[in-house]
């Protein structure tokens, strides 16, 4: 179906300094066949040249050297082109970006409609692919209106109109929360079972990997790895060392297999982990850590305080919308703490409070003991206290050095010379940007790197609060690690209050002290991470999870292993399976 | 940040002006400037502004919405009357006040303008308002269609207006979104004088444009991995069909035209 032949492919930039044409390898030599109806995930950490593959195959780009054949035909001949780009449909990363019509219906039919096919066939075809996407009741609907997975779903749907036989996903799930995701796994999954769709796959998410034919992993512009998820994942060292992750049951079964105990190593799903474990644990033991207390709260002072805040949205119009309704709590100064909730429960709406980006319709937001709106003349110094990193920082990038940008806050807030560069400088050594970047263009930066300067914009202000919504969104694994240490060595190092918004529900049990979890715009839960997860089956029914390593002890135990079910990371789940293993 | 902003000023309701065509309500409107440039006399604004009303009332959007369209282009009209009374050469001379002297004709004059600027803008709400913009987007597409051979690019045109609607709101969510990271690192958009405000602007503007060129790129690239080549061979979902009441439209039209003509006799 897929045919690549020593394809080579090399992008040309004009070096400012020589000005001479450079050229950069993207992808170099890469040989490879995808079979029909394969469902293929493409791994690689961000510049593997994933996505120059991606464009490959449906003729966007053309190799420098080398072949691509797409059900037969070669991309590099011009007469073929709108065949292959008709029978490779294409989904991109950002859901906002491809969606070119005013409604849904319409956007449906550009794909047929570029094809000259006949106005009574397009009809047909977007109803067939609207049902297809379950996104029938959305006909009429505004694109913008809609949840990134449903503007996702949209697009598959465009590319199915044009009834391909391939469909590549470019990161399209990378921009989702966990229940966009979900469906578009669901989706694809279908539709390549049940109507054997090739499907090639480009994604950073590993449970995702897990459900392929086959995994190919891409290093330097070519193919590192390939073969069943079984095998490639056996190789973790391997793949860690390339920057990706690995399945937590994976990590989870090589640290016992490290620590002596027999296992098989190619364990990648829970009913597996379930079933090669429960056979090896002493049921009979009681467990040492079921008996440890719960940790406690911290004992310090309240930093932040809301008071029954609610938020209300063009109120008074036809459009007056409840984003928040009396949310109550309080954040411990030193504390990590964690926001958790599907998109649209109000999450963004309350942290923009924080700092009083928004003012609550009723309640009172406390910081430090002094409610921030009362006034409007302290709002500059509330902000320097409350540091905010929106969702994509790097957006919000604009001066013509890296310096100069992370300067931007403090020159704000009228500090002088000596001071703001003592601050920036720190700031950028807290992110890990070393000197050499200082007098670089934000611009030139890889997409890891412009995110940890625009944090560092916000650390530059010292804030003793530092509030952020889903710092790695977005990130490939390496990406991601990189930010959490950093965040995680800022708040013990520095002892700030961290305010954290994420989808991962690893990271956040990871992390945080204490987690509030948002639905319908009201606080639904608050306390620990084992108060939290505890209520499983509750976070599912409004769209979030327990961390997946939570569900293996879970499955165990309900083998009769009676193990401790306070257990959300990878560490303490070795730590409690390893004393009980026979 | 609302998600629900409304593009253009479509009024939702069904009628028989809403069930028109767009093309024959662009038509309509172009003829009505035509009639309204060309009326002879007084009798001419009244007889238009009665037809005017006539559609207003069969469209059943409240006319508090009609004149919500007037309210912004109220300076435009009192700076076009003030012209006009001033301006205009005449020889009844009313009072002289200085270099500034008003004529009767230059108030005449004034008092016709308003008239034209009214009813027009009117006019082109009742159109707006009663057609959606992606109906309106297709009826410009197809009224410009005869004029492609003498190189209008029609296609494009409606393209480039389709995009337009569709990133509006994005790019609005988009400021927002960025103004607010901005005001956290302390930016004031508000304070100071034009200099200050023009100079806090760079950095909702540089990311914003940064922003819009990228999703332009990638658009461009979903477009065309979608098989988009300009209007070759293209072909619609949606067509647009005249039908019976778009022609009893047409024929009052040309009768209103002839009203508005035959006014000529009356003084």
């Amino acid at each position: 179906m897929v045919k690549t032949e020593n394809l080579t492919f090399k992008y040309s930039r004009i070096n400012q300094k020589t000005e001479e044409k450079e050229y950069f390898p993207a992808l170099s030599d890469l040989s490879l066949t995808i079979e029909k109806s394969e469902f293929v995930t493409v791994l690689g950490h961000n510049g593997s040249g994933k996505s120059t593959l991606a464009r490959h195959l449906n003729a966007l780009l053309l190799p420098t050297e080398g072949k691509v054949f797409i059900k037969g035909l070669d991309t590099s001949i011009e007469d073929n082109i709108w065949l292959i780009r008709q029978s490779a449909g294409m989904v991109f990363q950002n859901p906002d970006n491809q969606i070119i019509a005013t409604i849904v219906e319409e956007d449906i039919a550009f794909g047929p409609e570029n094809l000259g096919i006949p106005s009574d066939e397009i009809r047909k075809r977007v109803d067939e692919c609207l049902k297809s996407v379950q996104m029938d009741e959305f006909r009429r609907r505004a694109p913008n209106l809609l949840s990134g997975g449903q503007k996702q779903r949209v697009a598959i749907a465009g590319v199915l109109a044009m009834r391909p036989e391939i469909i590549v996903l470019d990161e399209a799930t990378a921009m989702l929360d966990p229940v966009g995701r979900k469906e578009i796994m669901a989706i694809v999954k279908r539709l390549n079972k049940e109507e054997g769709m090739t499907v090639i796959h480009i994604t950073h998410y590993m449970e995702e990997a897990v459900e392929a034919d086959r995994v190919i992993v891409m290093n330097d512009g070519n193919v590192v790895m390939d073969g069943i998820p079984k095998e490639v994942f056996r190789n973790i060292a391997k793949l860690k060392a390339l920057g990706l992750d690995v399945p937590q049951v994976t990590e989870l079964t090589h640290r016992l297999i490290e620590n002596g105990i027999t296992l098989p190593d190619d364990i990648i799903t829970l009913e597996e982990g379930v079933e090669i474990l429960a056979p090896l644990l002493d049921f009979s033991k009681p467990s040492e850590t079921a008996k440890n207390p719960p940790s406690h709260m911290r004992q310090t002072t309240d930093i932040i305080e809301l008071k029954d805040v609610s938020h209300i949205y063009s109120p008074g119009t036809v459009f007056e919308k409840a984003a928040i309704t009396d949310i109550s709590f309080t954040v411990k100064k030193g504390e990590f703490f964690g926001i958790i909730g599907h998109t649209g429960s109000g999450k963004s709406t309350l942290i923009q409070h924080l700092n009083g980006l928004i003012k609550p319709t009723s309640g009172q937001v406390i910081v430090e003991g002094e409610d921030i709106n009362g006034d409007k003349a302290k709002l500059r110094s509330v902000r320097q206290k409350v540091g905010l990193v929106f969702q994509y920082p790097e957006n919000q990038l604009f001066e013509m050095t890296v310096f100069a940008d992370v300067a931007f806050g403090p020159k704000n807030m009228g500090f002088d010379k000596a001071e703001i560069n003592r601050k920036v400088r720190r700031a950028l050594s807290l992110v890990g940007i070393s000197e050499e970047y200082f007098d670089k263009s934000p611009f030139e930066l890889s997409g890891g790197q412009k995110r940890r300067v625009a944090i560092a914009g916000v650390l530059a202000m010292e804030p003793e609060i530092l509030v952020m919504d889903e710092p790695t969104a977005g990130l490939d694994p390496k990406g991601r690690d990189e930010i959490f240490v950093q965040i995680k060595e800022l708040h013990k190092e520095l002892g700030n209050t961290v305010i954290i918004v994420s989808h991962s529900m690893e990271d956040i049990a990871r992390l945080c002290e204490r987690i509030g979890v948002f639905a319908e715009g009201r606080l639904q839960y608050l306390g620990t991470p084992e108060e939290i997860f505890k209520n499983a089956k509750e976070l599912e029914k409004i769209g979030l999870a327990a961390p997946q390593i939570n569900y293996l002890i879970r499955l165990l135990n309900e083998k009769g292993a009676g193990l401790n079910e306070d257990i959300y990371t990878i560490d303490a789940a070795y730590k409690e399976i390893f004393e009980r293993i026979r | 940040m609302n998600l629900n902003i409304t593009i253009g000023q479509y009024y939702p309701a069904s009628s028989k002006i809403h069930s028109l065509d767009p093309r024959t309500k662009l038509l309509a409107l172009f003829v009505f400037i035509i009639i309204l440039f060309s009326a002879p006399n007084a009798f001419g604004y009244v007889v238009s502004a009665l037809g005017l009303f006539g559609v207003i009332l069969m469209s059943k959007v409240p006319v508090k919405f009609m004149l919500k369209g007037l309210r912004n282009v109220f300076f435009i009209i009192i700076f076009t009357v003030v012209l006009n009374v001033f301006f205009v050469p005449g020889e009844t001379v009313l009072f002289q006040l200085g270099f500034l002297r008003v004529t009767l004709e230059g108030l005449f004059a004034a008092a016709r303008m308003a008239c034209r600027l009214v009813l027009l803008i009117i006019a082109s709400s009742v159109l707006t308002l009663t057609t959606s913009p992606i109906e309106l987007t297709d009826g410009i597409e197809h009224a410009l269609k005869p004029f492609k051979k003498i190189g209008v690019p029609a296609h494009e045109i409606a393209m480039m207006m389709t995009i337009a609607l569709r990133f509006i709101p994005t790019l609005m969510e988009e400021t927002d979104r960025i103004m607010k990271a901005q005001i956290s690192r302390g930016a004031d958009f508000g304070s100071g004088n034009l200099v200050q405000k023009a100079k806090a602007i760079i950095p909702l503007l540089v990311p914003l444009f940064i922003s819009a060129f990228r999703r332009a790129d990638e658009l461009a690239l979903a477009m065309e991995s979608r098989c988009y080549r300009g209007d070759e061979n293209r072909t619609r979902m949606k067509v647009l069909k005249r039908g019976r009441i778009d022609y009893i439209f047409y024929l009052s039209l040309i009768l209103f035209g002839a009203c508005v003509y035959f006014t000529r006799f009356l003084l």
